[in-house]
């Protein structure tokens, strides 16, 4: 059985019509099911694990990027299989998963492509694409064997999992692969001056691995997967193979 | 149905510049040092000390190209090359030692996987030291004694 999860914005009025060609692909496919609308107070845990009860074994994502890291954040840990329906220009998952936009996502979800992909916990949410942390006065453990600090600046950290990284100055060549068992953890020391006090970055450190603390002198800002927090303090480890995911063939990994 | 990952060799970790590594510092791939490093340095694989990166640690790894300094005893099992801005304060093992000239290089250096029989055949047929016989000493104005 197919649960659909709708973000709040699809309610706007541009994208009824994209809406409802997919609705019309997904009964063409046979695959249409429950819809469920979300709200900015929903528990997505919550409405996955309730759903699991009455029989859902699938579970589609309907919005943009930021739809799907606000309910993969919660529900991940769910013992059932996801799927992307990306119906927005904010689709950069998407396309590393493969996915393509409009009706023809729909044809990859009829497929049933599964993988099952590593994940990132962060003091029990969880996230698929990326971490990033802005320039602060951090410290970081890694693995309980070492500690990264900046020499006399603030540094920002990106951890990446499924999206690569890309540095201001250049692409970092490290391969991010969601299935590699390992974390890559990008550290760039910043530093401020010339007009307005601009940040400069420094070439990226990359550190692969498995569980890490990073730790700030002061709150820090932390995105993971477009859901922004602050924090004092925060435990990333891998979660290998959390994830059921349905992919297409032209996944970026 | 789910193809299986294939790990890749050239996943590197790489210590930048401004950045400082406190510790263990252990890893199963290529590792890149710009910076400092200060604690224990361990690889399976390739490791470069670039220019202008410090390190304060003992050193382990497969093969090993320096051009920074290192502080620390190095044990490398197949090729050392030290460029002409390396600077080395320690005791150096490695299969094979390349150093170029402006290297600096303070310690003991050993080469454990030479075959050093050939020296064999030479310390054999010297004379122990016990039975060597020492020349006798003149002071100044003795005469040699005729036998």
């Amino acid at each position: 059985m197919y649960i659909y999860l709708y973000d709040t914005f699809l309610r706007e009025r541009r994208y009824w019509s994209a809406v409802k060609a997919i609705e019309n692909r997904l009964t063409d496919f046979g695959i249409s099911g429950k819809i469920i609308r979300l709200t900015t107070l929903s528990n997505a845990y919550g409405i996955v694990d309730d759903e699991m009860r009455y029989g859902a074994q699938t579970v589609v994502i309907l919005g943009n990027d930021e739809t799907f890291g606000r309910v993969l954040s919660r529900a991940a840990e769910c013992d059932v299989i996801f799927g992307y329906l990306p119906v927005d220009d904010k689709q950069t998952v998407a396309q590393m998963l493969g996915i393509p936009g409009g009706t023809e996502a729909c044809d990859v979800l009829s497929r049933r492509r599964i993988v099952e992909l590593d994940v990132g916990e962060v003091n029990d949410r969880y996230f698929i694409s990326q971490l990033q942390i802005r320039p602060a006065i951090l410290r970081a453990e890694y693995d309980g064997q070492f500690a990264v600090s900046s020499t006399g600046s603030e540094m920002a950290m990106t951890v990446c999992n499924l999206r690569p990284f890309v540095g201001e100055t250049f692409v970092q060549r490290t391969r991010i692969h969601p299935q590699d068992g390992k974390l890559e953890a990008f550290v760039q020391p910043v530093t401020r001056g010339g007009f307005l006090r601009r940040e400069h970055a420094i070439p990226a450190s990359v550190f692969p691995f498995r569980e890490m603390v990073v730790r700030g002198r002061e709150p820090f800002t932390m995105e993971m997967d477009s859901v922004i927090s602050k924090e004092m303090a925060v435990r990333i480890r891998l979660a290998p193979k959390r994830l059921q995911m349905i992919v297409g063939q032209g996944r970026m990994f | 149905m789910q193809e299986p990952y294939q790990e890749d060799d050239s996943v590197e970790t790489v210590v930048g510049p401004s950045v400082h590594v406190e510790g263990n510092f252990n890893s199963k791939g290529n590792i890149i040092i710009k910076g400092s490093v200060a604690g224990s340095v361990k690889t399976i694989r390739h490791l470069r000390v670039e220019e202008g990166a410090k390190v304060v640690a003992s050193v382990e790894a497969e093969s090993a190209e320096v051009a920074g300094a290192i502080k620390g005893n190095v044990k490398v099992k197949g090729t050392l090359e030290l460029t002409s801005s390396a600077k080395i304060k320690g005791d150096v093992q490695a299969a094979t030692i390349i150093i170029a000239s402006g290297a600096a290089l303070h310690g003991k250096c050993s080469m454990p996987a030479m075959d050093f029989s050939v020296f064999k055949e030479d310390e054999s047929e010297s004379v122990p030291a016990k039975n060597k016989k020492s020349f006798p000493v003149l002071k100044e104005g003795e005469e040699p004694a005729v036998v």
